[in-house]
């Protein structure tokens, strides 16, 4: 029957993940933005922790807990730092791109070396225009951006395909709009060699979908962590007599954005449990992702709003919220991207049959 | 995690299914189209009474028992079920037979004889019985603080005196539960409830009200002039308000509903989004992005709204704080269910204008989710007491001369 409880093992994951988060990626965020990533001192006790592993397969050195496992841990790190979160994650989403369209051998060829030693980065890039040209099994071309400074590993996900570059990856440093924790380069490629490819349009979907899931869930814990900022300024600040937060403009809107951030929650939750009970739930996935950066752009500037002129400022971390939501959801193709994906069983010409209830097909 | 009803469930849902679409979409298009609430000698009440529907979920268990009751509650599947039947008509939902929102108040502070004698006849099913719920004033709404409906003490018995508005089902009730007041000046802890049962002289004035939409049931008006109770119908007896309990007796039985009525929003929106994605494909519109694109914010957001009814359920059936919760769902879910309602008007272009295809009369029904049960303005006020310490409004400096 319908219950929200997480088990005991994902509650005692999700304290640990929100120490890390707190202490290490919150507590030092400008600092990480500043020096483009976390340190090897860091590198090193995410590698020891191993949050990056809770999804993946036993040969692996993974957990295997699963798909909501893995978004209850996002969530805390985004809380954090999501830059640095994308830093401390050395295969990231590009592993399941390696899995669903390669299969265990792909990632034990291609994952395996990220996971050898601190520090590797894997980038994950949707390239829909293309705009990264494959001629004869070499890729020449530019992405104009991506959250890194350097990579050991390239995916490429395309429409039907995805292949993997391992050499001739380089980076162009920008200054980057978010995510400046986990660095920001133009991608240049110039006759790379493509290091394996697979075709499939069901793989590259399912691969899409958990891919969305995992920005999806760091942009949940972004929000969550602009709105307690956001709510506790609003405690203290005192305007015409009493706390801005007590003025019902303001506390309407902090009200509206916990509701808007437990929709998300909820919506990302449903869809790792979906996986977690082997629905490919790309839809679901999809579905997720745009309502994390619909609502983030509702959540994160009000957030800052609510500091008015000091939100503004950087002695605050409430415009970097802001930036960091916005450039997520640039990610994996973006939201319009993810509209199709959620939106394409709605052309199917079967009978209306949208979120009917009981049904052995569940929405 | 489960985020998928029970068998148990599914087979209730399914049941509602069947009956939505054989009687309870067809009574609420009459009733839409003849422009007034389903008659009480409707034939269609028989068969809902012959189906075992219209009685009391209490058990005839005295309340001391009753501290034995299962420690999970069943208020997800309560949920899920009138979800369904909302999707049909949630008008008509409102007007089935039973104790309704009358029954909140005698289960939670009537005492075992009241629960024996106003529920008891509702255990029969031999034919349709209503109850009603009146707190609502012409002059007090959202704020219920204010009621102004008179109650004085009168040797045994208790003279009530006021104006009642909006109730549904009163004039068919066998008794209402009426809130009145002892002193307008001590606020909610004046508030008593009464069970006032049909045929007491002074209880009259009967007015249906004309609406918007939700027709099929009746929203309705009446006034108590002079109006004698037996000091036994008060709910809970003297007691139970000398243990200033009054006011929190009100908003229990609404704190049990919120996440329901929320789901019946959810209902009706996916009802506006179903017919709109008929329309939309027989009219050749699915190919158009503009047109998929909102139809799918629409089905995400009637997702979360759901997952946020479900959630504050599963809370309550747990015995665990949900007002937040609860707010939440009953904030979140008309919003969407009326985006929903409103986005099948344009699909359907000028056939919408026409005002007689169904997804027209769901966009006149669904406004009054953001309104019963409280407003999407008071949820706010009640999340905002719970994440920001949002003081009650200590209310004018000055009393206001009588």
């Amino acid at each position: 029957m319908i219950d929200f409880s997480l088990p005991a093992e994902l509650e005692l994951l999700r304290e640990t993940a929100r120490e890390l988060a707190r202490d290490h990626l919150a507590a030092h965020e400008r600092a990480l933005e500043a020096s483009r990533g976390p340190d090897d001192a860091l590198l090193g006790l995410a590698h020891e922790m191993g949050l990056a592993r809770v999804e993946l397969p036993e040969s692996l050195g993974g957990a295997e807990l699963g798909a909501l496992a893995r978004a209850v841990v996002l969530e805390e790190l985004g809380a954090g730092d999501p830059g640095a979160a994308l830093a401390l994650d050395p295969l990231g989403p590009a592993a399941y791109v390696l899995a669903e369209l390669g299969g265990p051998e792909a990632l034990e060829t291609f994952g395996a070396p990220m996971l050898a030693e601190p520090g590797a980065r894997t980038l994950l890039v949707y390239d829909r225009t293309p705009r990264l040209v494959d001629s004869g099994g070499k890729v020449t071309g530019r992405f104009p951006w991506v959250p890194a400074d350097r990579a050991d590993l390239l995916v490429v996900l395309e429409m039907e395909r995805a292949y993997v570059v391992r050499e001739g990856i380089a980076l162009e440093p920008l200054r980057g709009a978010g995510l400046r924790s986990a660095g920001a380069g133009e991608l240049r490629l110039d006759d790379a060699p493509i290091a394996a490819s697979w075709v499939s349009t069901p793989a590259t979907r399912r691969a899409h979908a958990r891919a969305r899931l995992y920005v999806a869930s760091l942009l949940v814990g972004v929000l969550q962590r602009a709105f307690e900022y956001a709510r506790d300024y609003a405690l203290e600040r005192v305007a015409f007599g009493k706390p801005i937060a007590h003025h019902q403009a303001l506390a309407f809107l902090i009200a509206d954005l916990a509701t808007a951030i437990d929709g998300c929650r909820l919506l990302v939750h449903d869809a790792a449990w979906r996986l977690d009970q082997g629905d490919d739930a790309v839809e679901a996935c999809a579905a997720a992702f745009v309502e994390c950066c619909e609502q983030s752009m509702f959540v994160t500037p009000n957030a800052l709003q609510l500091l008015g002129g000091h939100g503004f400022m950087q002695d605050h971390p409430v415009e970097k919220f802001m930036r960091d939501a916005r450039a997520l959801g640039l990610l994996l193709g973006g939201v319009d991207t993810a509209r199709e994906d959620a939106s394409r069983d709605l052309g199917d010409a079967r009978p209306p049959v949208a979120l009917t209830l009981g049904e052995a097909s569940w929405t | 995690m489960d985020l998928r009803p029970d068998d148990a469930t599914r087979e209730r849902v399914a049941q509602a299914r069947a009956l939505g679409r054989e009687l309870v979409r067809p009574v609420g298009l009459e009733a839409d189209r003849l422009g007034r609430p389903t008659p009480p000698e409707h034939p269609f009440f028989e068969k809902l009474v012959a189906l075992g529907l219209g009685r009391t979920r209490w058990t005839g268990e005295p309340a001391a028992a009753r501290a034995d009751a299962p420690a999970v509650g069943n208020a997800r599947a309560t949920l899920c079920v009138a979800e369904e039947l909302s999707f049909w008509d949630r008008g008509v939902a409102v007007s089935f037979p039973g104790p309704g929102l009358g029954e909140p108040p005698v289960l939670s502070m009537g005492s075992d004889e009241q629960r024996e004698r106003f529920l008891g006849p509702f255990q029969q099913s031999d034919r349709p019985r209503w109850a009603a719920f009146a707190m609502t004033e012409p002059g007090a709404g959202s704020d219920v603080a204010g009621i102004r409906t008179s109650a004085r003490k009168d040797g045994d018995a208790w003279v009530l005196d006021g104006d009642k508005s909006f109730a549904a089902n009163a004039s068919r009730a066998e008794w209402i539960v009426v809130w009145a007041t002892v002193d307008p000046s001590l606020g909610r802890e004046g508030h008593r409830a009464f069970v006032v049962e049909r045929g007491t002289p002074g209880l009259g004035d009967f007015k249906i009200e004309r609406k918007m939409g939700l027709k099929a049931y009746e929203s309705t008006s009446f006034t108590l002039r002079e109006c004698r109770v037996p000091g036994a119908n008060l709910l809970g007896g003297e007691a139970h308000y000398a243990r200033r309990a009054g006011f929190k007796g009100a908003m229990q039985s609404f704190n049990a509903t919120r996440p329901t009525i929320a789901a019946m929003a959810v209902g009706m929106g996916r009802a506006a989004l179903d017919e709109s994605l008929g329309f939309a494909r027989e009219a050749g519109l699915l190919r158009d992005t503009r047109v998929r694109d909102r139809l799918e914010r629409v089905r995400r957001r009637l997702r979360a709204a759901r997952l946020l009814c479900w959630r504050a359920a599963w809370l309550a059936d747990h015995r665990r704080p949900n007002v937040t919760e609860a707010s939440m769902a009953k904030a979140f879910a008309p919003g969407v269910a009326f985006e929903a309602a409103s986005l099948g008007m344009e699909i359907l272009d000028v056939v919408g204008g026409r005002g007689d295809h169904l997804i027209e009369k769901l966009f006149r029904d669904v406004k009054a989710m953001d309104i019963v049960e409280g407003t999407g303005q008071i949820q706010r006020l009640l999340m905002a007491r719970k994440l920001v310490g949002l003081p009650r409004d200590p209310g004018p400096a000055t009393p206001p001369r009588a």
